[in-house]
């Protein structure tokens, strides 16, 4: 155990992260290769919702663009509701509902109106719910990986104590390969949870206006959908 | 799991790799200056320093100490013939001569006491005059020398010669001599010796003496005592003892946090000479460590 601190010691100038793992105890070791696995989750998380969430808001601009320039729903419907967008899906909410509720010979309007909202309501909630599945993942790496590299940082340095101890000696050789390796431990769960905390944030706020314009476009194809019911037939 | 997350997990995982990959190559690593500056240096930790002065005219001075043992030794067999022969016919002209001749002759008897052949000896040289001669010493008092008229006498007034002068006899008559002559002399060496400590034995002087105050200085702890450094005044005897008591000179680095400190940082201190003590320290360079001030400080215990 000493030879390979003092080593280091001496090319300290260098901080390898290799090194720094290959050296740590098995507890830190353990800390550092769950938060790195962390890490690579939370920027895969990152990557996947970011092309994701860009994906969604940009088709649905697109696609409600288009639905209020259309002259015949239903034809959009057909051509357009199998596409897996979130105004897609809340679109063919609607209109199923209301294909469903007009299909009969008496029209209960009010009750009509308000299984149309609902269905559109809970499709959009649907898509959110969807949408943000990984976010808490997001939220817990944030708020827990550097207390978990905290943990580890306080194993590494009770053991640099000990080490200390053993020696009969306190000086910085002996002392500063040992916190070395413990404070890379929370090197990392800083690592895994800046990036995390920062695009939780980021998505929470971009899901947010997804489903606000989920909503606005839900409730303004409700209200078409209420003006229709109330045409005479 | 979605094709986006495969994506995002993928390059997610390239990109660890990768910043792994060039922290492990040090891409950003921060160069060391001062190890280029600063080469590597040898220290070796000794204990047993030899402290011996380079000074060139101490090794010109050896005969002084070689005169009084040489006398004792070579006094010894010339003695041995003469003495029989001399006590009887020249005791009366000249009173300093046959004084330091009988005494070495005495000596042989002296030394062959306490061992077992002394008999042998004793006989085959002295029998007419050595009985007198072991009485005479052994019991010194002038009331036998009464007791025994007849043989004494002559040897009486040789015996009181020898009374008082079988102590310095041992070393020979030419020992009070050298001395006044060693006098100036080793005056003269030592003088040399003095001047001829140097900055390289004043700092292996300094060496020494902290080396052997180091296992009995302990420096105090608390906020700023690393910061405190005693000077104490030192007067050594020939011998390495203590010549007086240590004298705290001064206590500087004091704050207001280790006030409380310095009391037993001084007591510390003086503790730590008067355990030292005596001093082991070579006697050459005696005038180099006769009076130290020793400064403690934090640097000293470690």
């Amino acid at each position: 155990m000493t030879m390979p601190a003092l080593t280091l010691a001496t090319d300290a100038a260098t901080i390898s992260p290799l090194a720094l793992f290959l050296q740590a105890d098995i507890v830190v070791k353990g800390v550092m290769a769950g938060l790195l696995l962390a890490s690579i989750w939370t920027w895969a998380i990152i990557i996947g919702f970011g092309v994701s969430l860009g994906r969604a808001r940009k088709g649905c601009a697109k696609f409600e663009n288009d639905f209020w320039q259309t002259e015949d729903i239903d034809r959009f419907y057909e051509t357009r509701a199998k596409s897996d967008l979130p105004s897609a899906k809340v679109m063919a909410a609607g209109v199923a509902e209301w294909r469903r509720s007009t299909a009969a010979k008496t029209i209960d309007r009010d009750g009509t109106r308000d299984r149309l909202a609902t269905a559109m309501s809970s499709a959009s909630a649907a898509e959110i719910d969807r949408l943000s599945d990984r976010l808490n993942i997001l939220a817990t790496i944030g708020s827990v990986a550097p207390f978990v590299g905290l943990f580890g940082t306080v194993w590494g340095i009770m053991r640099a104590f000990t080490s200390i101890a053993a020696e009969q000696n306190s000086s910085l050789a002996v002392v500063a390969p040992g916190i070395a390796e413990a404070l890379f431990a929370t090197a990392i769960g800083l690592f895994a949870a800046i990036p995390a905390v920062i695009a939780y944030n980021r998505f929470s706020h971009g899901i947010n206006r997804l489903e606000a314009r989920l909503n606005r476009f839900a409730d303004a194809f409700y209200a078409t959908l209420s003006r229709e019911l109330e045409a005479p037939r | 799991m979605e094709r986006t997350e495969k994506i995002g997990l993928g390059v997610a995982t390239a990109g660890h790799v990768l910043l792994f990959g060039l922290l492990s190559t040090g891409f950003l690593a921060t160069p060391n200056p001062l190890k280029l500056n600063s080469p590597p240096m040898d220290v070796s930790l000794v204990d047993e320093i030899d402290l011996k002065s380079t000074a060139p005219q101490i090794s010109t001075t050896p005969p002084p100490p070689s005169v009084a043992p040489e006398t004792g030794e070579t006094a010894e067999p010339a003695p041995s013939i003469a003495a029989p022969s001399e006590p009887v016919v020249a005791p009366p002209p000249p009173a300093p001569r046959p004084a330091p001749k009988p005494a070495p002759a005495t000596k042989p008897v002296e030394r062959a006491a306490p061992k077992p052949p002394a008999p042998k000896p004793a006989p085959a040289k002295a029998k007419p005059a050595k009985p007198a001669p072991p009485v005479e010493k052994t019991k010194a008092a002038p009331a036998k020398e009464k007791a025994k008229p007849a043989p004494p006498k002559p040897a009486a007034a040789t015996g009181k010669g020898k009374a008082d002068k079988p102590r310095g006899s041992q070393l020979g008559p030419d020992f009070l001599k050298g001395i006044n002559t060693e006098a100036p002399r080793a005056a003269a060496p030592v003088a040399p010796a003095a001047s001829s400590v140097g900055p390289r034995q004043k700092a292996a002087l300094d060496a020494e003496i902290r080396r052997q105050l180091k296992p009995h200085w302990k420096a105090p702890t608390g906020a700023d005592a690393e910061q405190l450094r005693t000077v104490v005044a030192v007067e050594l005897t020939q011998s390495g003892a203590l010549a007086g008591a240590p004298e705290v000179v001064e206590t500087t680095g004091t704050t207001a946090s280790n006030r409380a400190q310095v009391k037993l940082h001084q007591e510390l201190a003086v503790k730590a000479v008067r355990l030292a003590a005596p001093f082991k320290l070579p006697p050459d360079l005696y005038d180099g460590w006769k009076s130290l001030r020793i400064s403690f400080d934090k640097r000293l215990s470690q």
